[in-house]
């Protein structure tokens, strides 16, 4: 009789549980529609709020237990992060009662210490994990929670912060098992310019690739101590490699990385019409004659002759022996301005970008590059939703974005900042950044505030065909590893012009060309199938 | 019965060995049930037992690429290498130091040799970059002010073997050669007093005396390296050379190599089917160096 009456109780409160997970579902529904009308607009906020009051009610006005969340996020603790979490405890006292355990891990022992951490089953409550880091492979390895009802039930205010094709872009095998985090729908892609040696030399501010390297060309000649142009040589970072870089600025046609290959060119996407092409089918001239600049620009002494060792690639342009250097964002970073201002009185950085600002010219698949996600081991999942909830609301987001308002950083208007010393450096994107909340450094120069504000506005741009899909590597997991090992051996060299093209082209051909294949067949398959689904 | 009564004996002598013992229980035995996972297509999710026998499955993606006996040739070279070199400096060390006879230079170049063991990897990679890159190294600079080419180092995979024992001699010589010089310590005078009377130098002193004293813990310490030699020191290798390409081939070992093919994809089975095949050729090359060991001199073998 006992063990029925239990029976019957938690089947009374799954009940329960489902009603109210439904509840404010539909509640949430208007609110949500609304702010996809108008993601920019931060202004239709307090209109909605009401509406979501009664859902958010529960977890909100009745104290809870006490619980620390472990946090693991990416990069250094910034020196001021103490001081930020007793505040932010402060202000959850009353309601979701949270304690903070932030853990960093820097970004070049991110893959490996958040992959032990997973596997060992160490318990963390929210973690950071992304696409180029190795969220698809834990995805389908099971260490993560889907999201969907946490969300729908405890998540609310994350929710109406994000556009919907976010998160439907976001999914990995139909479920959302990550929040995405991006302050916009397009990565942004810079070279950084030394102004003050621009200036210098007479040179008028840079419009086109060819200005560049003219710049380039100059400086080799004028500047005996400082290297012309730097890019990305360590076989973990092909995106970024200089040859490789030109690919984010190209039109007509764009050459899309592949959801299989991460970073890599060898598999791609032009034309947006859902077919994988392979390079080592046939060699697509635009990018070879990358390859082949890069190749031309290092033999002429302008790229950086230890492209390919250099494993601290900031330092080096902090130390002012650069000229131009790639970068992964828009505008110029204001840790690596200020570094520099440091090293070399005098020097100045401007953010150079080619890429076009029109609406629907980029094809994007509105795939974010972060994401936090809650690990199967948690013991306190729906605290943790109620953090980024709580975390998604206009006081709380800047407390843990920019840290104490005038300490930290000073508010100009509703969407930008200023940044206060250097105690609590930027890094919203390892756990809450969102388009709506999002405030732009103001020290960005105008042109780098038009891409962003242009790009926060999901129809600016044009959808993939491809939106929405995700890879599931399983059937091919010992092809990629071996093409990933055997890549990593020519890649960055190709596409920084290090080696000849020609002769290596031929060698990674050789012993990549079957790999390659088979993972393009699979890819192409599951592409059809989800293509087909989709009609 | 001989055992327990041994045991029963000497009970407080093997309650000594007691921590040790759970030491090693702990952390080589137990985690030897681990390879199991190497024939298993492991999910967290579905926890040891619940996921999937897949055979040898997981060692095809090692055995399939074209670059394993490669790898595995790097490994044996290098450590090879480094066994031979990092030994015998130390030897020479040892007994270098064992002669001087003022107390306060043989401390302060004890202390000079052992300092680079306390020095982490990642700050030699910075002193190596220090000093080999091709703009500003340490080592161009002074060829290019003797008149000679600067180089290109970091695209010159032929000697960095070289560059690699320079790099480990440098670091463990001094902490080896402690151990040899506290086995040197150990001899006692009266060999080298006999000696002295019959009128032996004191580079004979050295050869026939110290260099066979100690020739067992020389084998010892050879054999330990060489149970290892399958394992390429990754905080080593992956620390100086990093994803510098051009340096694969005469630097990528095993342990970078399975790293690299699956930093990506996070596989544990994959992983542990790599380490089971260092765990089994260790085991076999240590067989075999076991067994001429004892050939050559049975006190010194190690099992």
């Amino acid at each position: 009789m006992r063990k029925r009456g239990l029976m019957l109780t938690v089947a009374m409160m799954l009940l329960l549980a489902a009603l109210a997970g439904c509840g404010s579902n539909n509640a949430n529904d208007p609110a949500n529609d609304a702010a996809n009308g108008n993601t920019a607009a931060p202004a239709n906020e307090p209109a909605n709020k009401p509406a979501n009051e009664p859902a958010a009610a529960d977890p909100a006005t009745t104290k809870l237990d006490p619980v620390t969340l472990k946090i693991v996020l990416p990069g250094d603790r910034p020196a001021d992060m103490d001081k930020v979490i007793q505040e932010a405890e402060k202000r959850m006292a009353d309601t979701i009662n949270v304690k903070l355990d932030v853990v960093f891990v820097p970004f070049s022992d991110l893959a490996q210490k958040t992959q032990v951490m997973l596997a060992s089953g160490e318990n963390v409550d929210l973690i950071f994990d992304a696409p180029w880091l190795h969220i698809d492979q834990m995805i389908s390895a099971g260490y993560y929670e889907p999201l969907d009802d946490l969300l729908a039930q405890y998540g609310q205010d994350a929710v109406k912060v994000r556009s919907q094709q976010m998160f439907d872009a976001n999914k990995f095998q139909g479920k959302i098992y990550a929040l995405p985090l991006g302050n916009n729908h397009l990565a942004g892609r810079t070279y950084l310019v030394r102004k003050d040696i621009r200036e210098k030399l007479g040179v008028p501010p840079i419009k086109t690739y060819e200005d560049l390297i003219n710049f380039a060309y100059k400086v080799k000649e004028n500047e005996k101590d400082v290297i012309p142009l730097m890019a990305y040589g360590q076989s973990s970072s092909k995106d970024i490699a200089w040859g490789a870089f030109r690919a984010f600025m190209e039109y007509d046609p764009q050459y899309l990385r592949t959801d299989a290959l991460g970073q890599s060119l060898v598999l791609y996407y032009k034309n947006n019409d859902g077919k994988v092409y392979n390079l080592f089918d046939e060699m697509e001239p635009t990018i070879w004659s990358w390859i082949e600049d890069a190749r031309k620009l290092y033999t002429d002494g302008l790229i950086h002759p230890d492209i390919l060792a250099i494993k601290d690639v900031e330092s080096v342009i902090n130390s002012g022996k650069v000229a131009v250097a790639v970068s992964n964002e828009f505008g110029v970073p204001s840790s690596t301005q200020t570094a520099l201002a440091q090293n070399v009185p005098g020097a100045e950085l401007e953010a150079v970008t080619f890429i076009q600002m029109e609406k629907g010219k980029n094809i994007t698949n509105f795939k974010q590059a972060n994401f936090q996600a809650i690990p199967k081991v948690s013991k306190n999942k729906e605290r943790a939703m109620m953090f980024l909830n709580w975390a998604a609301q206009k006081d709380n987001y800047d407390l843990l974005a920019y840290g104490i308002e005038g300490t930290n950083y000073e508010k100009i208007g509703d969407d930008q900042y200023k940044q206060i010393g250097t105690g609590y450096s930027y890094f919203p994107y390892g756990w809450i950044w969102n388009p709506t909340l999002d405030r732009l450094n103001a020290g960005y120069d105008e042109e780098t505030i038009k891409h962003y504000q242009f790009n926060k506005a999901a129809d600016n741009l044009t959808a993939s065909v491809l939106t929405g899909f995700s890879f599931d590597p399983t059937p091919v997991t010992n092809e990629l590893s071996l093409y990933n090992a055997t890549e990593d051996k020519y890649y960055n060299a190709l596409f920084d012009g290090v080696v000849d093209p020609d002769e290596t082209w031929a060698k990674f051909k050789k012993e990549a060309e079957g790999n390659a294949k088979k993972i393009q067949v699979e890819l192409q398959k599951q592409i059809d199938a989800f293509l087909a689904a989709k009609k | 019965m001989s055992m327990i009564r041994e045991i029963a004996k000497n009970k407080y002598l093997y309650a000594l060995a007691l921590p040790g013992l759970l030491f090693l229980i702990v952390f080589a035995y137990v985690p030897m049930a681990g390879h199991l996972i190497a024939f298993k297509q492991y999910r967290l999710a579905d926890g040891i037992w619940g996921s999937k026998w897949v055979g040898f499955d997981n060692f095809k993606f090692f055995f399939m690429s074209s670059d394993w006996y490669k790898v595995t040739f790097n490994t044996i070279f290098l450590n090879g290498l480094f066994i031979v070199c990092g030994l015998g400096l130390a030897l020479l060390l040892a007994i270098f130091l064992n002669e001087i006879r003022s107390m306060l230079f043989k401390k302060i170049a004890q202390s000079f040799v052992f300092m680079p063991y306390f020095i982490s990897w990642l700050v030699v990679s910075m002193m190596v970059f220090a000093f080999l890159n091709t703009t500003e190294g340490i080592l161009n600079r002074t060829l290019i002010a003797n008149g000679l080419d600067g180089q290109n180092w970091y695209l010159k995979p032929g000697i960095w073997p070289a560059i690699l024992t320079i790099i480990y001699v440098w670091k463990f010589a001094g902490y080896y050669s402690i151990i040899f010089l506290a086995a040197i310590t150990g001899i006692s005078g009266d060999y080298y007093e006999s000696a002295r009377i019959d009128g032996a130098t004191r580079f004979q002193q050295i050869v026939h005396i110290t260099i066979p004293l100690i020739r067992n813990v020389l084998i010892v310490l050879a054999l330990l390296g060489i149970g290892r030699i399958f394992y390429g020191d990754f905080g080593m290798i992956y620390g100086i050379v990093g994803d510098t390409a051009p340096l694969y081939p005469t630097t990528d070992v095993i342990d970078t190599y399975s790293y690299r093919a699956l930093r990506q994809l996070g596989d544990f089975s994959k992983s542990s089917a790599v380490i089971m095949y260092q765990s089994v050729m260790g085991l076999v090359t240590i067989m075999i160096f076991n067994a001429i060991a004892r050939k050559i001199d049975k006190d010194s073998s190690l099992f």
